[in-house]
């Protein structure tokens, strides 16, 4: 598919992600990862996965750009997706477990999606090397604070699974503070290589890019797992909350709602 | 038990390809043939139980059977979150398997015995609990298990024996026969016991429980209406363990309220380090400070 479609559909998700999040007003949609992940999303789970690969967003406070990609796939309907955030949905503010073939695993508590990745990928390995079933998951770049992910680098290469792909949607601000200033940049190309993995980096904004740095990274055959580091901006797109702190907080009221949709129109 | 777990695991792994053993680093001079039959089947996932919880729980979504393996604490206090979210949320079938319940690890001291594990799963949901009470309760256990599609949490202990003729497995059994006074124990501090009331012949109705959640024999609620009198005793503290677990049974049924002691574990009073017996002693759990309050007990009557 050319870039410009592409785009065009992130245009179109940021739009469904921003409808979501406005009608609700609450902070807990996390728009500023939403928005940092969606385009990172689009182009895994749209163009870069197989039918019977699976994704875990471990990463789950941004559910929200998860659905509309889902959805988007027709793989969650215009109905169910409307129960977002009401009562009795299986959308809520984390990723649901209640559809285990489309999400495998309920997330929100972070530093489980990496060790439950390897799993699945070394479970696929095991029962069958021909198939070459092929597990991405995402994590951020404040979840490397979380030690548990350093467990899983270590399984992961230990194990030599080359059918795991983690992809970090590094947007360089954690809930309370810029990761430089809290524990450090746990998404440097230089930890996850001394860890052992493949690495590569991208800007995530970019679907010429994230296409590449997918494609590099496919081609090598060493029996390590992979790593995409992609750069991106937490609340891409809405001008006033892009790159700070307050992103992670911001409830998207019709103010906030009105930016970013004259910034989508430009 | 380890060693006739190692025996007794060796026929599921050996039966069934989909079987999977982790372990946590653990296992030198037990596991070797397992090494040796399992080949890739057999994973040292490293001194990382974070990750090989939920990394099991991510071969069960494969359609592998896992079981993993360490030292109690390093599989039920350390990893209950990922327990919890990872395991028994969406029902996973993964089995765990906890070396060292209640002082078993001994001199190793505290950071190495598990006093709370039976209550933090009871906590859990879909988590089946298997305490064996005999070396023998091994080898039904672990079958059972094996054919069940959820978690389950296996307490081992070291292997005791004993001189008397025990019934086999059940989750709750009569292990010896008298009128006077009840008394329920939680695993294998069932030997100790045994030791303990066997010189008040046809006096103690002694129950062995080694399975939670526990589905109560009519025949136990007939022997505390019976006896009236009810000792539970654990090698668990008190809080969430079976002698909560009892009592709450019998009170929400309303039908016997007998009178009631529970010896749990105390703690660690003297803050000093010893072998299994040193910690029953001080918590007085150790065969003479159960006879003795037994023949209190039985004086009174």
């Amino acid at each position: 598919m050319k870039i410009g479609n592409k785009n065009q559909i992130s245009i179109l998700l940021r739009k469904r992600i921003l409808d979501f999040a406005v009608k609700t007003e609450k902070a807990h949609v996390h728009i500023g990862s939403c928005l940092s992940a969606i385009d990172i999303l689009i182009e895994t789970l749209v163009f870069q996965m197989g039918s019977r690969d699976r994704f875990i967003l471990s990463k789950g406070h941004a559910s929200l750009a998860l659905y509309v990609v889902f959805n988007y796939l027709k793989k969650i309907s215009n109905k169910e997706l409307a129960s977002y955030f009401e009562e009795g949905t299986h959308f809520g503010i984390h990723t649901p477990g209640s559809m285990p073939d489309l999400i495998p695993l309920a997330t929100g508590s972070l530093g489980h999606g990496l060790s439950f990745a390897a799993g699945v990928a070394l479970g696929y390995k095991m029962q069958d090397q021909k198939t070459k079933r092929h597990v991405y998951v995402m994590i951020s770049d404040g979840e490397c604070n979380e030690g548990a992910v350093w467990e899983a680098a270590q399984f992961a290469v230990a194990i030599r699974i080359d059918n795991l792909t983690v992809i970090i949607d590094k947007n360089r601000v954690q809930a309370l503070g810029r990761n430089k200033e809290v524990l450090g940049d746990g998404a440097s190309v230089a930890k996850w290589r001394a860890f052992g993995f493949n690495v590569g980096t991208c800007n995530g904004h970019s679907f010429a890019d994230l296409s590449a740095g997918f494609s590099a990274l496919n081609k090598l055959k060493n029996n390590r797992p992979s790593v995409l580091i992609c750069k991106t901006i937490r609340g891409r797109g809405i001008k006033s909350i892009e790159n700070k702190v307050v992103s992670n907080y911001t409830a998207v009221t019709k103010e906030v709602y009105e930016e970013a949709i004259l910034n989508l129109k430009s | 038990m380890r060693y006739i777990f190692a025996e007794q695991f060796q026929k599921i792994a050996d039966s069934d390809k989909k079987t999977v053993f982790m372990t946590g680093d653990l296992g030198f001079n037990a596991f070797e043939p397992l090494i040796q039959s399992m080949g890739p089947r057999f994973i040292n996932a490293g001194v990382a139980e974070h990750n090989m919880v939920t990394a099991a729980a991510g071969l069960a979504y494969s359609g592998l059977k896992p079981w993993i393996y360490s030292i109690a604490p390093f599989v039920s206090i350390k990893v209950l979150e990922e327990l919890r979210n990872d395991v028994c949320l969406p029902n996973a079938n993964v089995k765990i398997v906890a070396l060292g319940g209640g002082f078993d690890y001994a001199i190793a001291g505290p950071t190495h015995h598990a006093l709370e594990d039976v209550a933090l799963m009871l906590t859990l949901p879909n988590m089946k609990i298997y305490v064996p009470s005999f070396p023998q309760d091994i080898a039904p256990i672990i079958k059972e298990m094996s054919e069940h599609q959820s978690p389950s949490y296996l307490r081992l202990t070291k292997a005791h024996t004993t001189n008397i003729n025990i019934p086999a497995f059940k989750p709750m059994r009569q292990v010896i026969k008298g009128d006077k006074l009840t008394i329920v124990v939680l695993g294998s501090l069932a030997v100790e016991v045994i030791d303990a009331v066997s010189k008040f012949e046809y006096k103690i109705d002694l129950w062995a429980v080694s399975q939670l959640p526990l589905r109560i024999d009519d025949a136990f609620e007939e022997s505390i209406k019976k006896t009236k009198s009810l000792i539970i005793i654990e090698e668990h503290v008190e809080h969430g363990g079976l002698g909560q677990y009892l009592s709450a049974y019998l009170m929400k049924r309303g039908r016997v309220s007998p009178n009631f002691i529970h010896l749990a574990t105390k703690g660690y009073q003297s803050g000093l380090y010893g072998s299994r017996d040193f910690y029953l002693k001080e918590n007085s759990l150790d065969k003479k400070s159960i006879a003795r309050i037994v023949e209190k007990y039985l004086s009174r009557l």
